[in-house]
């Protein structure tokens, strides 16, 4: 059976200390109206808690928003943490606030893409599911 | 590819158990890993929590994980949420109730999403359950996807069915409609912090009374105030294992009926041209309902 597509599983957290919740949570939705699994891990994550929910949840990919500014610290220590747990096959990504100066430093990190305001819900929707068709079709199962 | 990953697994990897998990819940080669995997070592305790949405499964839950803990005992949570039946999409939004030490390996928390149809149950959560008892987790958390009504699908497959109630739905009546009174194992009166909780187990109470069945605990229970969580916890564990002995036959058939749409349904997806045959000619009328259930039944029994 294993011509049958695995769905696409996403973990969406937000990391540190960011209250602000709506962006993800719209983004959770159109995930999951485009057939999509969505694991949201909500507020307040630390960084060793995401790795955890990654882990558990055999996430293919994971969405970070970040709108406080505290990107070019958080991310690259998420980062760091899938290494140490020997995950090497989740893409990234990264939402929110987040200065155009730091996009190339944060793709040279390994972050997939990043998604800043102004992203329209179906550019996120396409992106997941090319990546996801190209993983398969190089036969690495079911995500980048 | 599957034997250096059941390899990881015995030798403790959570990755390898993670990605086991994911291949089980597709229900790819389940069959073949299950067999490989042997009996566990002991028994693990089979605990799901069965209520309408809103009662406080998800909150419960990630109580009774830090109960367990502080027993010393490990736990495997599988946290079922509704999939979109026309998608097939999900949002699984449990584990954010359950918050638990990143660095604590004794906790495992899976969240799977749940089709639609009969049974609050995620396909294949049977062979999920083995699966976290052959890893050695000694208690097996289930929040079901929270049916409420009529849904009791799950009990065939657990050691113990706790069913949440809160103050303020419905009346005692509603209780009897469901079913779900007689097939649960406890009864938790949860929120008990809020008016109303007494009243409620008054209710379950007196309708017990008017059961020929024995009565089961009920319990007044508060995730907030942390009331009656050690009391709840005791209680479970005092209860006997029921998986494997004593199931009753109703169970039995659940769970061929179960094992008969999954068949089904891989069969379709794998493009089986008899079976298309035989839908095709019960389409166009050749062939009876009945008949062709019947053959259906036949071709199914065939498969493994």
């Amino acid at each position: 059976m294993t011509d049958i597509p695995a769905p696409i599983r996403v973990v969406l957290a937000k990391v540190g200390l960011d209250g602000h919740d709506r962006g993800i949570k719209i983004v959770a939705r159109a995930l999951r109206d485009a057939g999509m699994q969505v694991i949201y891990a909500g507020l307040w994550q630390t960084p060793e808690a995401v790795v955890r929910t990654v882990a558990d949840e055999d996430a293919g990919w994971l969405g970070l928003s970040i709108l406080s500014g505290a990107h070019m610290t958080l991310v690259p220590r998420v980062l760091q943490l899938l290494r140490d747990a020997g995950i090497e096959h989740v893409g990234i990504l990264v939402g929110g606030i987040i200065p155009e100066t730091d996009i190339p430093t944060l793709l040279e990190m390994g972050v997939a893409r990043v998604f800043g305001p102004g992203t329209s819900l179906p550019e996120i929707v396409a992106f997941l599911q090319e990546r996801d068709r190209g993983a398969a079709a190089a036969g690495r199962g079911g995500h980048a | 590819m599957l034997d250096p990953l059941l390899e990881r697994f015995r030798n403790h990897d959570r990755n390898a158990l993670s990605r086991l998990v994911s291949l089980v819940a597709r229900g790819e080669r389940s069959d073949q890993i299950l067999e490989k995997l042997g009996r566990p070592a002991r028994p693990a305790r089979v605990v799901a929590l069965t209520g309408s949405g809103g009662v406080g499964k998800s909150t419960l839950t990630g109580k009774l994980i830090e109960q367990v803990r502080e027993r010393g005992l490990t736990v495997g949570v599988l946290a079922c949420d509704p999939q979109s039946p026309l998608t097939g999409g999900a949002l699984l939004g449990d584990r954010f109730r359950m918050p638990s030490r990143p660095d604590d390996d004794g906790v495992f928390i899976r969240s799977l999403a749940t089709a639609g149809g009969r049974g609050a149950v995620a396909e294949h959560l049977d062979a999920l359950i083995r699966l976290l008892e052959a890893y050695g987790f000694e208690v097996i958390l289930i929040e079901t996807v929270g049916a409420g009504q009529g849904d009791t699908a799950v009990r065939g497959l657990v050691d113990v069915l706790v069913l949440l109630l809160q103050p303020e739905t419905g009346d005692d009546l509603q209780w009897e409609k469901a079913g779900l009174l007689e097939v649960a194992d406890a009864i938790v009166i949860h929120k008990a912090d809020l008016p109303g909780a007494e009243r409620v187990e008054a209710q379950v109470l007196a309708t017990q009374a008017l059961s020929m069945a024995p009565p089961v605990p009920v319990l007044r229970v508060s995730a907030r105030t942390g009331a009656g969580l050690a009391e709840l916890w005791s209680a479970i564990a005092a209860l006997p294992l029921r998986r494997g002995n004593n199931a009753g036959a109703g169970d039995l058939v659940g769970l061929a009926q179960a094992l008969l749409a999954e068949r089904f349904a891989a069969a379709r997806r794998g493009g089986d041209a008899d079976l298309a045959l035989l839908l095709d000619r019960w389409q166009r009328g050749e062939l009876d309902a009945r008949t062709a259930a019947a053959e259906l039944l036949q071709r199914l029994a065939r498969h493994s």
